[in-house]
C-alpha cells in the first residue's frame, strides 16, 4: 500500500480497499441530551453488518444521521472512501446509501414493476408509457436476485417477507453500495425471517452490503458477520464472527451492572386464582390456557407472529376469539367488546403507546379520566361532569404514578414519553381494574423511566393486581415477573420461572429449541 | 427524549398567540374598518341584531356540524337537510290546516324527530359498514333532495297555507331580540353545554382524537357516530326550517346549498380560534360571526359581492395555516 495518509479516506480512494461505509466521530446533540457521542462504525465491502442496542441506545439516531435525515452535530460519514454530505434522503440515495425501514418504504396498492420504478422515468412508447419494458426490467432484477414473485401483483397481496425483498431488491437496482436494514423483520414470521437471510447472504456473496439494525439477538448471531452495539450514545463494543459470544454481546448492549442485577426479588402472587383462559384461540395463538393468580406478574413472550403478542388483545376483546373461554373470579365472563372486559375488571396498556393510547391535544387529566368518567357524573342522564372531583381524582393519581409534569391541565403531548406511559397505566386505577395488560410498557421510554414503571408495576402487584406482561426486550422479563409464559408457533412451548427465568432461555425456547436439565 | 423544546421561543409565541386569537382579532379589525367606513350605519344596534339575524339559520346548522367533525365525519346532507326541515313543516302544517300552536309544536318537533333519524342512518352507514362520510353523506343528500322534489312536484308552499304560530319563529321578536337569534342562542348554550361539559361531548372529543384509544378505553364510535349525524342533521332541519318561517314559505329546492359552504368555513374558521386544532362550538360561534360581519359590513360599504367570496376565502386560509402552525408545532 502507499505510505498512509491522514485524510486519505477523503481521496478519491481505491474503491476496493476502502469500507463501503465508515462513519467517524458521529455526535449529536439534542437540547437536553447527548443522543450520540463519537460513534465511530465500518462497514466492509460484503459484509452483512448488524447494528445492536437497547431501544434508546442512539441506533435509529445513527441511522437517521447517515441518511441525511438529521443533520449530525459532528463527525462524517464516507462512502467507498468518499466523505459524504446531504441533508435529505434523495441526497441519501445519490451517494448510495439506501434505507429500507420497518415497514419497506414500498405503495401497497400498486404492482410490484410500479414500485420498483417509483421516483424514476418511465421508459415510453408512442408518448404512452411502455408497461411491457417496464415489467421486463422489472422482471430483470427480481431474477437477478432470486425473487419469484410476479411483477404485476400489488404489493398489498405480498407475504411480509416477500414485501422486504422488494424493498431491498429496489434498493439493489438503485444501485445502492449499502443497505440500511431497520427492524426489517418485525413483521415476519420465522420461517419467513429464515427465506430473508438465505436471500440477503447470497447478495451479501455478491458483494452487496448491508447494515442491519436490530435488537432480536437470536437473528443477529445468525445473520451478521460484524456487529457494532451501542450503548447510551456510544460504542460499545465491536465483534466479528468469530467472538462474537452470546454473553459478551449481551453485556455490551445491556452493560455489566444491569446484566447481573436482573431478577424480581420477591413475588406477591397470592393463592387464589383470578383469571382461568382455557383454549384461548385466535388468528395465530391456538389452543392457549393459563392461570393468572391475584397479585401475579406473568410474563406473555414470543417472537413476533408467534401468538404471544395476540393474547392481550384477545382477552380484551380487540380482536375476535375464535375459540376460548374466559374465567373471572370462577365466573365465566363473554367480553364481547373492550366496553365489556373493561367492566369485567381488564385494563390494557397497547403496544403502541401514540397511536393506540394518548389522546393528543388533550389535558393530563382528560387523559386519566376518559375511561372512568362516569364516576364523576353529576347524574345518571345528561351526564354532567363534575369537573372538580374529576380533577381532583386525576391528581391524585398522577401524584401516585408519579408523573412529572407543570400541572393537571397540561397538554399530554408535552410530556416525555415515560411520564405519558405513566399515565396511560394510571389511567386503570380508577377503573377498578383488577386485570392489567401491560403490552411493552416500557417502549419508547428513557432508561430511568423504565426503573419507574418496573416499580409501579410492582406496586400494583402488591395491591393485588394480577398482570399480563410482555415486551420486546427478552431481558426485561426477569426483572419484571414472577413467571413466563413462553410461545412458538402459536402454542405455549414452556413455562419459566426462579432461576430458569432468564433472557436466554425465553429466546432458547422462543425459537423452537429445548432446554438442557440446568440441574441433575 | 425531549427534542421538541428549540431555540426561538419568542418568534413561537408570537404564532402561538397568533394562531389562538388571530381570528378575533380579524373580527375586532373588520369591525373597526366598517364602523370606520360608514359610521352612521354599520355600528349600530339595529345593524348588530341584523347582522345577528342574517347569521343565525347558518350559526344553527354550522354548531351542528361541529358536533359531526368532533366525532371526526364529514356530513355533507345538511345543506339537503335545512331544505328538507323548511319544506317539509310548511308541507304538513299545509296538510293539516290548522292554526293552533299544538299543531305547530307537533309538526317542528316530527320534522327534527324525522331529520334525526335520517342522521341516524347516515351515522350508522359510516361507522358500522366503514363506508366513507363524505361519499355517503353526499349520496343521502340526492336521495333526501329527490324525496323533496318528488313529493312536492317543485310547488313551493304559499304564505297563505303556512300558520302564524309557525312564521313568528323565523319574523318574531321578543324583548326586541329576533326570534331566530334566540333560537341560535338557545343552540349555542345547549351544545356548548353538551360537548364541553358532559360526558357525551367529552366521550366525542375522545373519539375524534383517537379513536382506537376511544375504543380501547370502552368508548364505543358506532353509538357516538349515531348520536353525533343525527344532532348534525337535527341542526340543519331545525335551521331550513327557521329559515322556511323567516321568508314565510316552504321552498323544495334552493334552501340549503347556501349553507353548506358556508357552515363548513365557518366550522373551520372556528377550529382555529381559541383551542387551534379542535372544533368547538364557541369557535364556530366566532367564525359564523365572522363570516356575518364580512358579508354586512362589505354590503353597507357598498362593496361588490364578489369581494365577500375573496375576503371570505383569504380568512379561511389565514385560519387553516394558522392550525397548521399549531399542529406543526406539537408534532
Amino acid at each position: 500500500m502507499e505510505p498512509a495518509r491522514v485524510n486519505a479516506i477523503s481521496m478519491q480512494a481505491t474503491t476496493e480497499t476502502a469500507p463501503v461505509l465508515e462513519v467517524r466521530g458521529m455526535r449529536k446533540e439534542f437540547p437536553g441530551t447527548l443522543a450520540l457521542d463519537d460513534v465511530t462504525l465500518t462497514v466492509a465491502r460484503g459484509e452483512i453488518h448488524a447494528l445492536l442496542g437497547e431501544n434508546g441506545a442512539g441506533k435509529s439516531t445513527l441511522i437517521k444521521c447517515i441518511c441525511g435525515a438529521y443533520a449530525p452535530t459532528a463527525g462524517e460519514v464516507a462512502v467507498e472512501g468518499r466523505l459524504v454530505s446531504f441533508s435529505t434522503p434523495k441526497g441519501a440515495s445519490d451517494a448510495g446509501i439506501a434505507v429500507v425501514h420497518q415497514h419497506y418504504n414500498l405503495v401497497p396498492n400498486i404492482t410490484v414493476a410500479e414500485n420498483l420504478w417509483l421516483g424514476e422515468t418511465l421508459p415510453r412508447r408512442f408518448g404512452l408509457i411502455d408497461w411491457r419494458r417496464v415489467h421486463e426490467r422489472a422482471r430483470a432484477v427480481l431474477d437477478r436476485l432470486g425473487i419469484a414473485v410476479s411483477t404485476r401483483a400489488e404489493i398489498s397481496s405480498l407475504r411480509p417477507d416477500e414485501a422486504a425483498m422488494i424493498s431491498i431488491a429496489k434498493a439493489v437496482s438503485s444501485d445502492a453500495r449499502i443497505i440500511i436494514l431497520d427492524e426489517p423483520t418485525n413483521a415476519l414470521l420465522p420461517h419467513e425471517v429464515e427465506r430473508l437471510f438465505s436471500r440477503m447472504r447470497a447478495l451479501a456473496e455478491q458483494g452487496h452490503s448491508f447494515l442491519y439494525v436490530s435488537h432480536r439477538l437470536a437473528e443477529v448471531f445468525e445473520i451478521a458477520d460484524t456487529a457494532t452495539v451501542l450503548r447510551d450514545g456510544r460504542n460499545a463494543g465491536t465483534f466479528t464472527r468469530r467472538d462474537m459470544d452470546r454473553r459478551a454481546v449481551v453485556e455490551a448492549i445491556v452493560g455489566r451492572k444491569d446484566a447481573l442485577a436482573g431478577r424480581r426479588s420477591s413475588s406477591s402472587a397470592r393463592s387464589e386464582t383470578l383469571m382461568q383462559v382455557t383454549n384461548l384461540t385466535g388468528v395465530r395463538a391456538r389452543d392457549v390456557s393459563f392461570d393468572l393468580r391475584a397479585g401475579e406478574i406473568l410474563g406473555i413472550a414470543g417472537l413476533p407472529g408467534s401468538g404471544a403478542d395476540e393474547v392481550m388483545d384477545l382477552l380484551f376483546a380487540r380482536n375476535r376469539r375464535q375459540a376460548g373461554r374466559i374465567a373471572i373470579d370462577g365466573r365465566e365472563v363473554a367480553l364481547r367488546d373492550p366496553a365489556a372486559a373493561i367492566r369485567a375488571g381488564l385494563a390494557l396498556v397497547p403496544q403502541d403507546r401514540l397511536a393506540e393510547a394518548v389522546f393528543h391535544a388533550e389535558s393530563i387529566r382528560a387523559n386519566i379520566s376518559m375511561p372512568s368518567l362516569k364516576r364523576y357524573l353529576r347524574d345518571p342522564f345528561l351526564r354532567f361532569i363534575n369537573r372538580g372531583a374529576e380533577a381532583r381524582a386525576a391528581g391524585e393519581v398522577a401524584g401516585r404514578m408519579r408523573v412529572r409534569m407543570p400541572g393537571i391541565e397540561t397538554h399530554i403531548d408535552a410530556l416525555s414519553g415515560g411520564n405519558q406511559q405513566k399515565v396511560v397505566l394510571g389511567r386503570w386505577l380508577s377503573t377498578g381494574a383488577r386485570i392489567f395488560l401491560l403490552n411493552s410498557p416500557t417502549a419508547a421510554v428513557d432508561v430511568g423511566a423504565k426503573a419507574e414503571i418496573y416499580n409501579l408495576i410492582h406496586e400494583l402487584a402488591a395491591d393485588g393486581v394480577g398482570i399480563l406482561f410482555a415486551s420486546t426486550e427478552l431481558d426485561e422479563y426477569p426483572l419484571v415477573c414472577d413467571r413466563v409464559l413462553v410461545f412458538s408457533g402459536g402454542r405455549v412451548v414452556g413455562a419459566l420461572a426462579g432461576e430458569r427465568l432468564t433472557g436466554g432461555n425465553i429466546m432458547t425456547l422462543a425459537a423452537g429449541g429445548k432446554l438442557g436439565d440446568e440441574h441433575n | 427524549m425531549s427534542t421538541t423544546e428549540t431555540a426561538a421561543p419568542r418568534r413561537i409565541d408570537w404564532l402561538g398567540f397568533l394562531s389562538r386569537y388571530g381570528t378575533i382579532i380579524s373580527l375586532v379589525v373588520l369591525i373597526v374598518i366598517f364602523s370606520l367606513g360608514r359610521p352612521e350605519v354599520f355600528p349600530s344596534v339595529r345593524n348588530m341584531f341584523n347582522i345577528l339575524n342574517q347569521i343565525s339559520i347558518l350559526g344553527i346548522i354550522a354548531l351542528g356540524l361541529t358536533v359531526c367533525l368532533v366525532v371526526g365525519l364529514f356530513d355533507l346532507s345538511i345543506g339537503a337537510m335545512a331544505t328538507f326541515g323548511g319544506y317539509f313543516a310548511a308541507r304538513f302544517l299545509m296538510e293539516m290546516d290548522s292554526d293552533s300552536v299544538w299543531a305547530v309544536a307537533f309538526v317542528i318537533l316530527s320534522v327534527l324527530a324525522l331529520a334525526m333519524l335520517i342522521g341516524m342512518i347516515n351515522g350508522a352507514l359510516t361507522s358500522y359498514l366503514g363506508i366513507s362520510p363524505i361519499v355517503e353523506t353526499l349520496a343521502m343528500s340526492f336521495i333526501v333532495t329527490g324525496v323533496i322534489l318528488g313529493v312536492s312536484g317543485g310547488r313551493t308552499v304559499n304564505s297563505s297555507d303556512i300558520p302564524m304560530a309557525f312564521q313568528v319563529i323565523g319574523q318574531g321578536r321578543i324583548w326586541g331580540i329576533p326570534a331566530p337569534v334566540l333560537i341560535l342562542i338557545g343552540t349555542v348554550f345547549v351544545l356548548w353545554l353538551f360537548l364541553e361539559h358532559t360526558q357525551w361531548g367529552r366521550n366525542m372529543y375522545a373519539i375524534g382524537g383517537n379513536r382506537e384509544a376511544a375504543r380501547l378505553s370502552g368508548i364505543s364510535f358506532q353509538k357516538y357516530a349515531l348520536i353525533a349525524m343525527a344532532i348534525g342533521a337535527g341542526c340543519a332541519a331545525l335551521g331550513g326550517l327557521v329559515a322556511g318561517a323567516n321568508l314565510g314559505v316552504g321552498r323544495p329546492q334552493g334552501v340549503g346549498e347556501t349553507y353548506l359552504l358556508n357552515a363548513f368555513v365557518a366550522v373551520f374558521i372556528g377550529a382555529s380560534t381559541l383551542k387551534p386544532g379542535r372544533f368547538h362550538v364557541l369557535g364556530t360561534a366566532v367564525g359564523v360571526l365572522l363570516i356575518g360581519v364580512i358579508n354586512n359590513g362589505l354590503s353597507t360599504m357598498g362593496v361588490a359581492t364578489f369581494w365577500q367570496y375573496i375576503v371570505q376565502g383569504t380568512i379561511l386560509i389565514l385560519a387553516l395555516i394558522s392550525a397548521s402552525v399549531n399542529s406543526v408545532r406539537r408534532a
